[in-house]
């Protein structure tokens, strides 16, 4: 068992379209999540998840990298003082654009307190993090 | 808490202690420590220092018969870590299926 995770998927658009699409704030607020990002080395950005509900998480880091077309940053939910690091690369094909993306250090996180708080989510991060949220500000108190 | 899942995670880095652990848990009973030596061609030293990484991840459990001891796998904790990964695994799924309709919309 690897604590990496690791995806490949085949765009029919230029590179320079995805490179856009994931470093561009304005276009990250659209299909992603809420960001104030900046495709720069020592960036702190700031991810907002579904900001329209109440107590919804955010999620931040650093860039590490960024460099057409390797982006790199870490990645911290809510106050959890865990980071894991999230890695987007791209390659150009004849059909358009690969994107690799790896999301790595997952061991990181606490073992039963993860668990239990991913047990409570039936699907997507559609739903709002802030069931997270509230889980982990009840995990801090109870705890 | 992090402390044991970085065990859990040191435990199944290694190859040898994942067969020691899958060979428990094909077994699904308990096998002494001369077993397992016996299973895998390594000393009885090995597999001593292997099985006591695993207690300490807790994925096994290990109970003394008079001079012999014997090892029990306790898969509950790999099924856990399963179930994290799991999650991303959907999470980054679902976000990729975004980024491609957004893409595809604003052709």
């Amino acid at each position: 068992m690897k604590d990496v995770i690791t995806k490949e998927i085949q765009f029919n658009h230029s590179i320079d379209k995805v490179w856009n699409a994931i470093t561009k704030a304005e276009e990250i607020s659209i299909w992603f999540i809420q960001a104030d990002f900046k495709a720069e080395a020592g960036y702190q950005y700031t991810f907002t998840a579904n900001p329209n509900e109440k107590g919804c998480t955010i999620i931040s880091g650093e860039v590490k990298q960024s460099s057409p077309y390797t982006l790199v940053y870490t990645w911290v939910v809510g106050d959890t003082n865990v980071e894991t690091t999230v890695k987007w690369k791209l390659e150009s094909t004849s059909s358009g654009t690969k994107l690799y993306l790896e999301h790595s250090g997952i061991s990181k996180y606490a073992g039963d307190t993860a668990v239990a708080m991913f047990d409570s989510f039936n699907g997507g991060w559609d739903n709002c993090i802030s069931g997270l949220t509230s889980y982990l500000k009840d995990l801090v108190n109870a705890g | 808490m992090q402390d044991k899942i970085t065990k859990l995670f040191k435990a199944i880095a290694d190859p040898t202690r994942r067969d020691i652990f899958h060979a428990l848990v094909i077994a699904s009973s308990a096998l002494s420590i001369t077993q397992i030596s016996n299973q895998f061609d390594i000393s009885r030293q090995g597999v001593t220092k292997h099985i006591k990484t695993l207690e300490d991840a807790s994925l096994i459990t290990i109970n003394s018969k008079g001079r012999e001891r014997f090892c029990y796998a306790n898969p509950k904790q790999l099924k856990e870590v399963n179930k994290w990964l799991k999650f991303y695994e959907q999470f980054w799924d679902d976000s990729l299926q975004n980024l491609g309709d957004y893409l595809d919309n604003n052709s």
